[in-house]
């Protein structure tokens, strides 16, 4: 039987935890709904309004808007996918017993592109990048290839980003799903190859239903993670060239810190929020559902 | 706070009351003097964003003389020019700390029409604070009308300063037959162009990359001297004007003798690519002079040479930059004295000489005055020259630049990319800007006609 607990003992333990939040999530979010309702622009102060649902209009019917999420949609649709099938490889060889001192080096390097600051990344590519003297032109040089105009090229810089946040990420969806790989109780995945010499039986049939929860959990964090990757592609490409990079987190920056248009970037903020929600709500709605 | 300001206030009393006390003393003394002047806000400290450029790194190390000898002191924020202005407005809208703004021309009219900075008449009016020799006619009229005046008001003294110059290899010049740089951008681009486009070597770099550099070094600097301008005395477009398309145009068929990925190409890559032998020639600020000079950062060596930028059909109008200082509004009065005797003693005629000798760029024509200056300094003669023919509205530098300025940078690139010619580009730059103005109230006459 429970011991049953005071009310004042569980808000005291919430309580810090709820205020917390509520001081740096849910206000500063109330916030910008208030100022999304107003034309806000901190260089014209003196014409603040209230316009309400003007600036909701002005972003969905805005090309400039569905182009960049039109641009992280694409982003997202080819870099999850890869880094799921790159990291679950990799959790499948670090889940097979034997060689434990190279296991362990490998999930120690696996912590460090995670680790590593995103516009220190993004600063990184650009550097390594360089048609001219970066070391991934010296290296493909090696191999008789030409130099690549890699951030200077509208399609190759799209490509860049996507490879640099498959090269950032992979480690993460590995090391999640490993964790889930854990899970499965191992007298089931032995039973399991004593009946089959498949490895991808056992993967799907029996594998597989333990990883879903984790592979939700990597589809919504990468799903937000993608809907506001900012500091990478922005300090490797700013956008460019034209609008190639220009993914929506970046679009509501230049919207809010450099056109100082609280008011609309707001706007798409609340609404970037709203499909990040859905989407979220849409996973577990049809992957979770398996294991419940 | 009450405290403080009380004290300030009573602080510039004394001062205002002391003034004909002191030029009296002035008088018989027969000078005026820093250390007096500040006497009274000792102790003061004054807050200041700087950018890490030559110029800032020259008064920095200057700085230590200022606060010995007035007592205040200058607290400094080194920031990436690119956070620059929105570190400034959120400051200034959310009543900080900042004492003095750092105004890019560009900036200006906005900074101004907010009331974010104070008229220097404020302070010239006042001679305890005003040095007798400040000599206003001893700034070049060009970047101190830029750089600090708005709509007839002098808001702000010219402090870190910029002309665009034509850097280039003289030894590379030479070995393709020729003994000075092209006079003009034609010559650049049907003679130069070709003659030194070879071997993967290129004739000439246009940084373009799609941020203020995209605006200002790539496309204002192929409007101006083909007889463009981004509006009409009216304020429409004037982008798809003749000469606008020609100044352009000029730039697409330029692209040929311009490294492969030019668009991705900011300051530093074209300062680098000049400095290590890989392109000719480059139109590039004059503060780049000590990065293109010292053997530290450059191959050029003796092979560095400068000119003014070419000359198109409706002359030289060469890209024109730079910053000012002025006092915020928001500072107290104390803070406000004391920052104003800062400004004005950086931007001093006594301590120009030491400005530039530490790597900065004085606007007072005195500083050059000395012929053999231009042997240590190759950058002078071009820069004297280029300031004087220039377009202080180079960029507008009313309130709405920062919005019109990333729709040039979209839409310059896309056009140089070849995404889309150049005479949609620039009818669609024409559009947005419109309605940016439109939206501002220039059309029905809410706002005066001011660039």
């Amino acid at each position: 039987m429970t011991p049953k607990v005071s009310r004042l003992t569980l808000a005291a333990f919430l309580g810090p935890a709820v205020f917390a939040l509520a001081v740096v999530g849910i206000a500063p979010m109330l916030f910008a709904v208030w100022k999304s309702l107003h034309f806000f622009n901190l260089t014209k102060l003196a014409q603040q309004k209230f316009v309400g649902l003007d600036n909701y209009a002005a972003v969905l019917t805005d090309p400039v808007f569905w182009q960049a999420m039109g641009r992280t949609a694409l982003l997202f649709a080819v870099s999850v996918p890869v880094q799921i099938a790159i990291g679950l490889t990799i959790a499948l060889v670090l889940h097979r017993p034997g060689l434990t001192l190279w296991k362990t080096l490998t999930r120690l390097a696996l912590v460090l592109p995670m680790a590593t600051t995103y516009a220190v990344v993004g600063l990184l590519a650009q550097v390594m990048l360089n048609q001219k003297y970066g070391v991934i032109n010296q290296m493909l040089g090696w191999l008789g290839v030409a130099p690549i105009n890699f951030i200077g090229d509208p399609q190759n810089a799209f490509i860049a980003v996507i490879l640099w946040d498959i090269w950032q990420w992979t480690p993460f969806v590995a090391l999640v799903l490993l964790a889930g790989l854990s899970t499965v109780p191992p007298e089931i995945e032995e039973a399991a190859k004593l009946e089959t010499k498949s490895n991808w039986t056992v993967l799907r049939h029996v594998q597989l239903p333990y990883l879903i929860p984790s592979l939700v959990a990597v589809l919504i964090l990468r799903t937000a993670d993608t809907l506001k990757l900012f500091d990478m592609p922005f300090t490797m490409t700013r956008g460019g060239p034209g609008s190639a990079t220009e993914f929506i987190a970046i679009l509501i920056e230049r919207v809010g810190n450099r056109q100082f248009d609280i008011g609309m970037a707001s706007a798409q903020a609340m609404i970037m929020l709203a499909l990040t929600i859905l989407l979220a709500r849409l996973y577990i709605r049809l992957f979770y559902r398996e294991v419940r | 706070m009450r405290l403080k300001l009380h004290a300030s206030t009573l602080a510039l009393a004394a001062a205002g009351l002391l003034a004909p006390g002191l030029m009296l003393t002035a008088g018989q003394a027969g000078a005026w003097s820093l250390e007096e002047a500040a006497k009274p806000f000792a102790g003061t400290e004054v807050n200041v964003l700087f950018l890490d450029r030559p110029g800032y790194n020259a008064i920095k190390q200057m700085l230590p003389e200022f606060e010995a000898a007035t007592g205040i002191k200058m607290n400094i924020t080194t920031v990436p020019y690119e956070n620059a202005l929105g570190e400034q407005v959120r400051d200034f809208v959310a009543g900080g700390d900042i004492d003095i703004a750092l105004v890019d021309l560009v900036w200006l009219g906005n900074f101004a029409e907010n009331g974010w900075i104070l008229p220097v008449e404020t302070f010239t009016s006042n001679p305890a604070l005003t040095d007798p020799d400040l000599d206003m006619a001893d700034f070049f009229p060009l970047p101190l009308k830029a750089f600090g005046e708005w709509n007839g008001t002098l808001y702000g003294l010219p402090f870190d300063n910029y002309s665009g110059l034509m850097f280039y290899n003289a030894c590379m010049l030479k070995d393709a037959g020729f003994d000075a740089p092209p006079a003009t951008w034609e010559e650049l681009k049907d003679v130069y162009g070709p003659a030194l486009t070879k071997d993967g070597k290129y004739a000439y770099a246009l940084q373009s990359k799609r941020n203020e550099t995209q605006s200002a070094d790539s496309f204002a600097r192929m409007l101006w001297p083909f007889g463009g301008s981004f509006l009409t005395a009216e304020f429409k477009s004037n982008l798809n004007s003749p000469e606008s398309q020609a100044g352009l145009q000029f730039r697409q068929d330029l692209m040929k003798y311009m490294p492969e990925g030019i668009v991705a190409y900011d300051h530093s890559e074209a300062v680098n690519a000049l400095a290590q032998g890989d392109v000719a020639m480059l139109t590039e600020w004059s503060a780049f002079y000590s990065t293109l000079a010292s053997p530290e950062t450059s191959k050029l060596g003796d092979c560095l040479a400068v000119a003014p930028e070419p000359k198109g059909p409706a002359g030289r109008k060469p890209a024109l930059g730079g910053f000012s200082l002025a006092v915020a509004t928001q500072a107290d009065e104390a803070e406000r004295a004391a920052a104003w005797l800062f400004i004005q003693w950086a931007t001093s005629k006594a301590n120009a000489g030491t400005y530039l000798e530490k790597g900065g760029v004085p606007a007072r024509q005195s500083a050059y005055a000395d012929p053999k200056l231009a042997e240590t300094y190759k950058f002078i003669p071009a820069l004297v020259e280029s300031w004087q023919d220039g377009v202080p509205e180079f960029r507008p530098r009313f309130a709405e630049w920062p919005a019109i300025t990333e729709i040039v940078q979209e839409w310059g690139t896309k056009m140089m990319l070849g995404e889309v010619s150049v005479e949609e580009g620039a009818k669609t730059i024409g559009e947005k800007m419109e309605a940016v103005l439109a939206e501002a109230g220039y059309y029905d006459g809410k706002k005066p006609l001011a660039q």
